[in-house]
């Protein structure tokens, strides 16, 4: 709760801080020189070639990739030193995909998100099904609350995936390309869905593919090559025909088209 | 909401059909009696209406056998339950992993090793037991790739299915070099609680009561290996820390089941999937459920089983294996469980 009070009283509140992160597996290196802040109410996208550190840097900044050296900042204090719980009641992650293995309602999927603001063997509370029902609406899906996860469409899946994410009542919301797989309304539809839920109390940062969609509703854009953050910034200081070149592989005035 | 009244359903419905198991058998004892007699003896409330024959069929006899159904079936249950969880993983059990033959062959060799005194019998067979499941898990778990990001499904349950039948050749092997008759290995094999008396019940009932117990507990842990491992980790689990002792728990629980009652399969399979059906996937509402659902299943196929005098083995298996062709044909035209 301090955490909000914080956040209120202190625009400057470091909720998202790395530096000089390096980050190796198998003596490969995956990150190397990271250095950023994110701020309270941003909206960050992050964008780079297939390979190029993306998801690993929100796997560093959520602690599930232990680092080499450097230090992540997670609400002003050290990564290193909060517990799991801790970390889940400040940032949460909606992965790329879901996969359950057995049949599970939206609804019951959803108050799992309640895991890290509860103790105990007892199930989910009054309290926690009636956050998991606020978060279902939040993202359009009450209708979808009884149905089983597993026979929803793409599209419907990633919106559960985001109510879970909220669920969690976090700061920050992370996302691994949450429009991946989607055909274009579903794609419209998630996007405006993270440009409204980015606000006072929250943070959105977002793994995309789209450039042009990035462009259109990012204020902040993370370009990342071979592990680097190469650039960081507004799109248009960013995404340049240059270093899009140079980020993905292609010539340049083909770049300058897209 | 529901599940602390189903659970409380579920505890009177398994406590009268144990008065009820209690009573069956080739003396009838009528379930006023079995109460009355169950009352006095263990509570010191009522008076002495029925013959001591009746009191000696009811407390040497049956009682042990009855608390032994339920103490295994729990835990059998609850630990597949619990490694369905861990592994995401529909088709997972103690029997299909292999952790069961891993302890039936850790108890065999300790039965058979020429040591003989009571210590030994109640602890180093539970400890010889518990070593075998540990490193049957051990072992599927690093062949299978468990928790490094690469496991299948599938491949999880052929490594476990070549752990199983490696050691239950094994097993063959080590009774038939000892000389123990084939109608020893057979029965041990198949399972069966008419080895439950009251000694070995009190030297099984400490870990079985315990593993359960504290694994039926750690649902909120589970609830997060839902969404795969590094979901769990988003939520708040310490995954590595929480499969380490999940599955110490699970194995602990399949250790002492075994050592009691040998090879039972498929409670620990069906059950869980039976509870999920009603609850939904959340693992503290299935794993407390299961433990009162297994106990159920195992004290009426134990009784079936007692009635028409084959093992109990047969009678899960009868009742098991169709359910899990249904569940493979299911996974297989590919409609939700």
């Amino acid at each position: 709760m301090s955490t909000e009070f914080a956040m209120q009283i202190d625009p400057s509140y470091e909720l998202i801080g790395a530096r000089n992160v390096r980050v190796e597996i198998g003596g490969k290196l995956i990150l190397d020189e990271i250095n950023l802040k994110i701020g309270v109410g941003e909206r960050v996208a992050i964008v780079g070639a297939n390979g190029a550190g993306k998801t690993s840097l929100l796997r560093a900044l959520s602690g599930t990739l232990p680092v080499a050296s450097g230090e992540v900042i997670l609400c002003t204090e050290p990564l290193g030193g909060l517990s799991r719980a801790t970390i889940a009641r400040s940032i949460a992650v909606v992965g790329a995909d879901l996969m359950l293995p057995f049949a599970t309602r939206a609804d019951e999927l959803v108050a799992l998100g309640r895991l890290p603001h509860g103790r105990g063997p007892s199930g989910p509370t009054a309290h926690d099904r009636e956050r998991a029902a606020a978060a279902l609406e939040r993202v359009g899906a009450s209708h979808l609350a009884a149905r089983d996860v597993r026979t929803l469409s793409a599209g419907e899946k990633q919106l559960i995936a985001i109510a879970l994410g909220l669920a969690q009542e976090t700061p920050i919301l992370a996302l691994d390309e949450p429009t991946v797989h989607l055909d274009l309304k579903h794609r419209v539809e998630i996007a405006d869905l993270l440009v409204s839920l980015a606000d006072r109390a929250r943070t959105v940062v977002a793994i995309f593919h789209e450039i042009d969609m990035v462009r259109q509703l990012f204020p902040r854009v993370i370009l990342m090559k071979s592990g680097r953050i190469v650039a960081d910034g507004s799109p248009e200081s960013v995404l340049t025909a240059a270093r899009i070149a140079d980020a993905w592989g292609i010539p340049q005035e083909r770049a300058a088209r897209l | 909401m529901t599940s602390p009244r189903l659970l409380v359903g579920g505890a009177l419905l398994l406590a009268g059909v144990a008065v009820l198991a209690i009573g069956f058998g080739s003396v009838a004892i009528a379930p006023g009696d079995v109460i009355s007699i169950l009352a006095r003896q263990l509570f010191g409330v009522g008076e002495a209406a029925q013959g001591a024959g009746a009191t000696s069929i009811v407390m040497e006899l049956r009682l042990p056998r009855i608390l032994a159904a339920i103490l295994v079936g729990a835990a059998l249950a609850v630990a597949g339950g619990a490694f369905q969880s861990l592994l995401r993983n529909p088709l997972a059990d103690p029997y299909v992993l292999g952790t069961s033959s891993g302890a039936a062959l850790g108890a065999a060799i300790a039965i058979l090793l020429p040591i003989g005194g009571v210590a030994w019998e109640l602890g180093g067979v539970q400890l010889a037991a518990f070593l075998g499941a540990l490193a049957s898990v051990g072992l599927v778990w690093r062949v299978a790739g468990i928790g490094s990001g690469e496991e299948r499904i599938a491949s999880v349950l052929l490594v476990g299915y070549a752990v199983a039948s490696l050691l239950a050749a094994a097993l063959s092997l080590v009774m038939l070099a000892s000389g123990a008759n084939l109608r020893a290995i057979f029965s041990f094999l198949l399972g069966g609680l008419d080895g439950a008396t009251w000694p070995r019940l009190a030297a099984a009932a400490l870990p079985l009561i315990a593993a359960t117990t504290l694994l039926a507990l750690r649902g909120r842990a589970l609830a997060g290996f839902l969404l795969g491992d590094e979901a769990a980790q988003h939520l708040g689990v310490d995954v590595q820390r929480e499969r380490r002792i999940a599955v110490a728990l699970a194995s602990l629980a399949t250790a002492a089941a075994v050592a009691l009652a040998g090879l039972i399969g498929f409670v620990g399979l069906v059950v869980p999937h039976l509870v999920r059906l009603a609850v939904g996937p959340d693992p503290r509402a299935v794993l407390p459920l299961s433990a009162i659902g297994g106990a159920l299943l195992l004290l009426l196929a134990d009784t079936i089983a007692r009635s028409i005098g084959v093992p109990v083995g047969v009678i899960t298996a009868l009742i098991g294996a169709p359910f899990l062709l249904w569940l493979l044909h299911r996974a297989r035209t590919g409609y939700a469980l």
